[in-house]
């Protein structure tokens, strides 16, 4: 076993070294500049940092989802709901209560844009991967039709809405331009640990996780499946509106056309690295977010942004292989 | 009328392509959400290719790529026995990102411009002819009853002197073959390689096999129907429908939304392969 | 002498049990031998070794002279070895004539107009009726048998081995069965039989040979021993006769099923109204061939599948009314019946499992807390009960062997005062002494007040054990009359439906 893990990562590192060398790039250069363009300055780390909040965030969504044994591909489209949703609110209501009231709000868009999913899971079995799949892009539809419609900023050129004020916004724990970290870093980290702690302490947890492990052993338990799979998918998808709802008022502070640049796809890769405990996905968003913020170095440096994402892909598949060797999904 | 028939199968084409492919994979048991990935591998080896060896070469290198991660599919999911979906979560990255990468790194500066290819409707007949084929080929050939079999239930073929490895090795690469060939129809079509040009072809490709019951006439209806959705949200776009003017991003929409109604209403019969993701 | 089959040292790992070690086996053509053994002693294993579906770790083998080494299944069907494992290898998505030529279609183009017409001679042959292109899904489990005994001469298997093959059958479907198979070895065929069931031994086979933990003990003409020498070589010492129960038991009904009506996957009635009584203290064995409803009583009143119509009143509370939680929480307990699918999480530790199912109960939880501290001390006594063998609570439930794995499995079901004890097949896996140590916990259970319901196809087993027996057949329950109350007569007939 151990040589064909051995087999597989040399063929990565075969496939990625072989790819830079024709791209005339040393592979060790590469590396070099990728680690020094995001933690080799205050400034890179602050970088990676940001990079880093959204994608724990998103990631902690996928994962419960898949303690759950489901597949929450749609983590992207509930981000963009709770994102769009949180800053129509936000932009209504000043100063605090419109903070919080907006994080509410995006929990809640992105709680009911998963609900389908899990309905249609619960109750007709059919594939949580091919409904959130369709759902990601209806999301991304409606999102792009009402910034450019109803929430659309009067006079802008883009498709934009206008930009939220800063009495609304998330404060800032570390404001130290170029460093500075925001609130919503924390509060993924401390919903990882709340995660946590429900799912290894609870009965609710315990419930969650043995319907994703073994179904019909759950079912013999007394544990509904139906409602573990719609509890875990509206969960799912309030922590991804979480997500996007953070996005904008630690970040962005508007939402626009293409806002998200693939973070649930991402938060895929982030809960599959992570393995069964949720504060795997603290150091594998992490990592996530080296690569992210790594890779716009590269980018500066003549080697397309893409490379990263191969070496993702990779990651996803190691990883798989190494301990994941199965979840329960579809079918 | 005429023209929006004509649209309906120059966009149900790359779909009904990927979903055949979808078909040879899914119905001996493996699933298969990489289909977007190969077809974007084969756009962009095709675009690459075909300016230095023709049309002919770009094919052929094209459907090449698309083995290449099709194959890696059965790799890591037959040998290395990994989740199905994680394994197409991971081929989809490393397409995206491996094209991204190529395509900014090695398209050659004189032929920015449309390259070479074959005339589309050579990929309109196959659309129709393939289906057809597949159709046949699973009643009446040894290898399409072994891939039933194997997809129903891996094991009880396997007593029977069946190899599942094999039939999905074939299964998977009779996948590439015609990924590729989808991928390659989309450069075809638009004249060059753009960045993620699939655009979900290949989660809708999935989606019309899954409606069409895992059987080939059906899912070319299935794909033929998103075509014409599809045909019609380009020929409607901004025309007022009952006098109420629809965002073209509706009609867009509308594709996904009616699997989602589907999925969530009555399918009939389930025909899910028993044998889906099993090892 | 020349040999059908010979085997000859077959020694085989798995891990580091030796299932089994240093065989030999020879086979004479043209007859039926039996291969008997208790669950474990490696009677499948043997099989799937001469089948090619195992690679031996030593050991040599020759099929009709010639010596071979089989790498796959593909290559024992080559040299003419067939088999019929335990679990059914008819697949139902594909109809019959496809099952039937599966990995021995004959060419790349199917032909089904003239396979058809070959399969129909093969039926003519040995007296079975198909109907060839409906799908497999269709068969009862004697005609799932009768398919696979087809699917061997279709591939004119010269070498048939038939791993129990009449366990879920009927007494007459068993008795046609083996009038086919007598049939073959009389036109030449060699058959290979795996059972437990020694009647079938005695009266069709002509040689036997007796497994135990993995060593061949002896091998007999089946003209020079009988059922009692036979018998004591399985178990490996002399066996007790069975002492049957005494007086019936005077307690008040704790569980009464009334008019239960239930409908089947397909639409057609799987239960076709249920009366049934059992008393405080009292263990009911249910007997019935496969299928005939046990699995859909079980699941109603797990509450698994809902009742069309009928009541189950359980100590005066109405059972049906309640979700499955909430039957646990009023002392229902299941053994269910497939313990990877239904009873275990393999990935998760012994001391994860043991509250599974109990989950919501104190000690295991504290409202809506897990304690894990006392979960742990409870997996401690679950595993100690019927001495699971394991080598650590915090090992996950995959590191357990089958019969281990029930162990951990009935203790766990008694283990926190039962009302309610529904078994299906609680022995399954599990040698005599388990088989024993579960059936006396389940017994001190009902000892303390509790009913218990023991579904099992192993007659047998519930004469020597339960207190009253019934039986069910095509959605029935019928329980036999007073005088006949243990007679294995006149249940049997009532299995079959006739009585």
């Amino acid at each position: 076993m151990i040589w064909r893990v051995v087999a597989l990562i040399s063929g990565a590192l075969a496939i990625l070294a072989g790819a830079l060398l024709s791209a005339h790039v040393g592979p060790m250069e590469a590396i070099r500049t990728l680690l020094h363009g995001s933690l080799g300055s205050p400034a890179a780390i602050g970088g990676t940092l940001r990079e880093t909040s959204p994608l724990l965030i998103a990631g902690l969504a996928v994962f419960i989802a898949l303690r759950a044994g489901l597949f929450n591909i749609g983590v992207e489209g509930q981000l963009l709901c709770g994102a769009a949703s949180c800053t129509y609110v936000a932009l209504k209501i000043p100063n605090v209560a419109g903070m919080l009231l907006g994080i509410l709000v995006g929990m809640l868009a992105g709680a009911l844009w998963a609900l389908p999913a899990g309905l249609i899971k619960a109750y007709r079995n059919g594939h949580e991967v091919i409904t959130t799949i369709m759902l990601n892009n209806v999301a991304l539809y409606l999102t792009s039709a009402l910034v450019s419609g109803p929430l659309k900023e009067k006079g802008q050129q883009d498709t934009t809405t206008a930009t939220v004020a800063d009495a609304t916004r998330l404060p800032w724990i570390y404001n130290h331009p170029p460093v500075q970290v925001n609130i919503a870093l924390i509060v993924g980290v401390l919903a990882a640990f709340a995660l946590a702690i429900w799912l290894k302490k609870t009965v609710a947890g315990y419930q969650l996780q043995a319907a994703g492990a073994n179904p019909t052993a759950a079912k013999f338990a007394g544990i509904s499946t139906a409602r573990t799979t719609l509890l875990a998918m509206t969960v799912s998808g309030a922590i991804g509106g979480l997500a996007g709802a953070m996005q904008v008022l630690a970040y962005e502070g508007r939402f626009y056309d293409g806002f998200s640049p693939g973070y649930g796809f991402d938060a895929l890769g982030v809960a599959l690295l992570a393995g069964s405990n949720p504060l795997g996905v603290l150091p594998s968003s992490l990592l996530f977010g080296i690569l992210a913020k790594g890779g716009i170095a590269l980018q500066i440096d003549g080697v397309p942004k893409g490379i990263t994402t191969v070496v993702l892909g990779f990651l996803i598949l190691i990883a798989a292989v190494v301990r994941y060797r199965k979840v329960n999904t579809v079918a | 009328m005429l023209s929006l028939l004509l649209l309906t199968v120059a966009l149900s084409t790359p779909l009904i392509l990927a979903a055949m492919g979808g078909f040879t994979s899914e119905r001996g048991g493996v699933i298969n959400i990489g289909l977007e990935g190969m077809m974007l591998m084969a756009a962009c080896a095709d675009a690459l290719a075909s300016p230095k060896f023709g049309p002919v070469g770009g094919l052929l290198i094209g459907i090449f790529a698309a083995v290449c991660i099709s194959l890696l599919h059965w790799l890591v999911t037959q040998i290395y026995k990994i989740d199905h979906v994680i394994s197409g979560m991971a081929l989809n990255a490393i397409a995206a990102g491996g094209t991204n990468f190529m395509h900014l790194k090695f398209t050659d500066e004189a032929h920015k411009g449309s390259v070479p290819n074959f005339p589309t409707w050579v990929f309109y007949i196959l659309a129709f002819v393939i289906p057809i084929v597949l159709w046949g080929y699973v009643r009446q050939t040894r290898g399409g009853l072994r891939l039933l079999a194997v997809g129903s239930d891996p094991d009880k073929a396997r007593l029977m002197g069946v190899q599942p490895m094999r039939v999905r090795f074939f299964g998977l690469l009779a996948t590439g073959v015609l990924t590729g060939i989808a991928g390659v129809e989309l450069v075809a079509y638009t004249g060059v390689f753009t960045d993620n040009m699939t655009a979900g072809r290949g989660y809708i490709a999935l989606a019309a096999l899954i409606l069409g019951g895992w059987r080939p006439l059906p899912a070319l209806g299935a794909c033929l129907a998103f075509g014409f959705f599809s045909a019609l949200q380009v020929q409607l776009q901004g025309t007022p429908v009952f006098g109420i003017s629809i965002p073209a991003e509706m009609w867009a929409a509308l594709p996904y939304l009616v699997t989602i109604v589907a999925l969530a209403g009555f399918l009939g019969k389930n025909r899910t392969p028993a044998g889906l993701g099993r090892a | 002498m020349s040999f059908a089959v010979r085997m000859k040292g077959i020694t085989k790992h798995f891990g580091a049990v030796a299932a089994l070690n240093n065989v030999d086996l020879e086979v004479a053509p043209g007859t039926i031998h039996a291969i008997v053994g208790e669950n474990g002693a490696g009677k499948t294993t043997l099989m799937r070794v001469l089948y090619g579906a195992l690679h031996p770790d030593s050991g040599t083998l020759e099929v009709e002279g010639n010596p071979v080494r089989f790498t796959s299944s593909r290559e024992a069907i080559e040299a003419g070895v067939g088999m019929v494992s335990q679990h059914y290898g008819i697949i139902p998505a594909i109809s019959c004539l496809q099952n039937l030529i599966l990995g021995a279609e004959g060419g790349t183009l199917l032909n089904l107009k003239s396979a058809a017409e070959r399969a129909q001679e093969l039926a003519d042959h040995m007296g079975f009726q198909f109907d060839w292109l409906k799908d497999a899904e269709t068969l009862s489990p004697a005609g799932a048998q009768k398919l696979e005994i087809l699917k061997l001469l279709w591939r004119k298997a010269r070498i048939m081995i038939l791993d129990e093959p009449t366990a879920m059958l009927s007494p007459a479907d068993s008795a046609a069965l083996f009038e086919s198979l007598d049939r073959l070895a009389a036109e030449g065929a060699t058959i290979i039989l795996v059972t437990h069931r020694l009647p079938e031994v005695l009266d069709h086979c002509s040689r036997v040979t007796v497994l135990r933990g993995g060593v061949r003990v002896d091998e007999r003409l089946v003209s020079e021993t009988n059922g009692q020498q036979l018998a004591e070589l399985i178990v490996g010492g002399s066996v007790a006769k069975h002492t049957p129960r005494e007086a019936p038991i005077e307690a008040p009904v704790s569980l009464e099923i009334k008019g239960l009506t239930v409908k089947g996957s397909r639409g057609d009635m799987a239960l076709k109204g249920i009366d049934l009584k059992v008393r405080h203290g009292e263990m009911l064995g249910i007997a019935g061939v496969d299928g005939s409803g046990q699995r859909e009583l079980f699941h109603t009143l797990v509450g698994l599948i809902k009742a069309a119509e009928g009541s189950v009143i359980l100590n005066d509370q109405d059972l049906l009314a309640k979700s499955p939680s909430e039957r646990i929480e009023d002392g229902v307990r299941i053994i269910a019946e497939d313990r990877h699918e239904e009873a275990v999480i393999e990935d998760w530790s012994l001391d994860e499992n043991a509250s599974l199912g109990l989950q919501r109960l104190a000690p295991f939880a504290n409202g809506p807390w897990v304690d894990s501290a006392k979960r742990h001390e409870k997996a401690g006594e679950i595993a100690l009960r019927f001495k699971t063998k394991h080598g650590g609570l915090n090992l996950p439930m995959a590191s357990l062997s089958g019969g281990n794995q029930q162990r951990f499995v009935a203790a766990r079901a008694l283990c926190l005062n039962p009302k309610l004890i529904l078994a299906f097949q609680p022995a399954r896996g599990l040698d005599l002494k388990g088989t024993q140590d579960v059936y006396d916990g389940i017994r001190a259970a009902c000892a303390e007040g509790a009913a218990a319901i023991v579904v099992s196809f192993d007659l047998d087993e519930l004469l020597e054990q339960c207190d009253r027996l019934a039986a069910m057949n095509g959605g029935r329950l019928a329980e036999p009359d007073a005088a006949h109350a243990r007679d294995r007569t006149a249940i049997g007939r009532l299995m079959v439906g006739v009585g």
